[in-house]
């Protein structure tokens, strides 16, 4: 009985102090969380054409009625930086008055939606692409009712392969469009622009470089924009 | 007295259930995250709703600051013969080869230098500078590629809208230099246009990019890609 007795009092409670471990692993916390991103960024893919100098009949000339050309615009502060985003557009050719003054350039913005409704550009180029347009949303609907399969990685597959196939189906009207900028225009807008091809699923655009009849028919829109500062 | 003595003993708190929470969220912090590359400028990139994600392996990057500044970052594959370091170096040696062959001032790196070169992950200096630069300590290193440094005045690579490929400008011979090694892994990525990618600050005008773009585009690199953070659509 007393050696049960002593072997008790020996196994004392046995307990280890964490504090300094926990101490030293808040401060790795710490270190990780400002040294590490978790967040990767997207890439928007382009493709452009060649650089070398193409014959003008060779190049495939858009059809007029597919046509939509996008100007886009910045103002600038002292330093370069883009301040405000403008975007213009026409449909078609370019049709100028012989003075400048007057053309089928409108003006328009990118508002995006409101209410599910598209707006300012989005609107034009949603007009524009009705035929895909309207397809796209039919099939969207399917999608998110998981119609083309029960599991969520066939049913987009299954979808994605669809909306490709339709922005591609040429028995569609489906535009053209040009995207312009000036030399002041922001990056922003042209990836804005860029982003509003997909978001509207259109297939068919390019980046272009602006010409004199393109610049002629946004002057009266910059002089108008100079007055208003004024 | 005595009594209320014993009755004031140390409070013992046990931290085990701590730690382990602690433990718990540096392993999850471990695992998901990823460092961060220096850079020697900071850009914000414009949001897009594309959902694509960078590529971590066979990446050029081309950083473009607001005011044209121009620099350049590789990752290699992920195997050693094409590691970031193993690429950097076979770049380096291949456009100081190409620069020498048109220029009077030759540039003869050593080993160190070539080395030094391979570690770092973002470069953008004239060639007339390189050697110097390579030569100098870390902390020096950075500032002279960082344009809001006084020292870093002659920071970025220079580019100009150059058509004529036999006198390439010093940008092309740096993109050729990273087109032209052996990893046909990076060929292939630049191919189907995942292979560059431009960063470039949202505010940056378009005369800056389009600069870039012409550059790809005559270097017959017109796929590509362009970094944008994420943005929801909104339906």
């Amino acid at each position: 009985m007393a050696k049960r007795g002593k072997r008790y009092s020996e196994q004392k409670d046995v307990r280890v102090d964490f504090t300094p471990m926990v101490d030293m692993n808040m401060l790795l916390i710490t270190f990780f969380m400002l040294c590490t991103t978790m967040i990767k960024s997207q890439t928007l893919q382009i493709a452009l054409p060649t650089n070398e100098k193409v014959e003008q009949n060779e190049q495939n000339k858009a059809k007029e009625s597919e046509a939509i050309t996008i100007l886009l615009d910045s103002d600038v502060d002292e330093n370069g930086v883009a301040t405000k985003e403008y975007v213009y557009f026409y449909e078609g050719i370019a049709m100028i008055t012989p003075d400048g003054s007057d053309s089928n350039l409108q003006e328009s913005e990118f508002l995006g939606n409101e209410d599910g409704v598209a707006r300012g550009i989005r609107a034009v180029l949603q007009k524009k692409n009705k035929d895909v347009y309207t397809k796209i949303v039919d099939l969207k609907a399917k999608w998110k009712a998981k119609e083309f399969s029960k599991k969520d990685e066939v049913n987009d597959s299954i979808y994605k392969a669809k909306a490709k196939e339709i922005r591609n189906d040429s028995t569609l009207t489906r535009p053209v469009v040009i995207i312009k900028a000036t030399p002041r225009a922001s990056y922003k807008s042209v990836v804005t622009a860029l982003d509003e091809m997909q978001i509207n699923n259109i297939s068919r655009y390019q980046i272009d470089r602006i010409t004199h009849d393109d610049s002629t028919m946004m002057k009266p829109y910059w002089d108008k924009r100079e007055a208003a500062k004024k | 007295m005595g009594r209320v003595k014993t009755e004031k003993k140390k409070p013992f708190i046990d931290m085990t259930a701590m730690s382990d929470v602690t433990v718990l969220l540096l392993t999850f912090f471990m695992l998901t995250s990823t460092f961060l590359n220096k850079e020697p400028v900071t850009v914000i990139t414009p949001a897009s709703v594309a959902e694509e994600k960078v590529p971590e392996q066979n990446l050029l990057t081309v950083l473009v600051n607001p005011e044209g500044k121009v620099f350049f970052a590789i990752s290699g594959d992920r195997d050693s013969t094409y590691s970031s370091e193993k690429m950097r170096e076979a770049i380096l040696t291949n456009a100081v080869e190409t620069y020498n062959k048109s220029h009077s001032q030759k540039i003869q790196l050593t080993k160190e230098n070539v080395k030094t070169f391979g570690s770092t992950y973002m470069y953008g200096l004239p060639f007339a500078k390189l050697k110097e630069w390579l030569e100098m300590p870390l902390d020096q290193r950075d500032k002279y590629l960082d344009p809001s440094k006084p020292e870093g005045a002659g920071a970025g690579i220079p580019i100009d809208m150059n058509k004529d490929l036999e006198k390439p400008n010093e940008f092309q011979i740096w993109m050729r230099a990273a087109y032209n090694t052996d990893n046909e892994n990076f060929k292939k990525a630049v191919k189907s246009g995942l292979g560059v990618a431009i960063k470039a600050d949202a505010s940056t005008p378009y005369e800056v990019i389009e600069v870039v773009m012409d550059n790809l585009q005559t270097l017959k690199m017109n796929k590509f890609s362009l970094m944008t953070a994420l943005k929801t659509e909104e339906d």
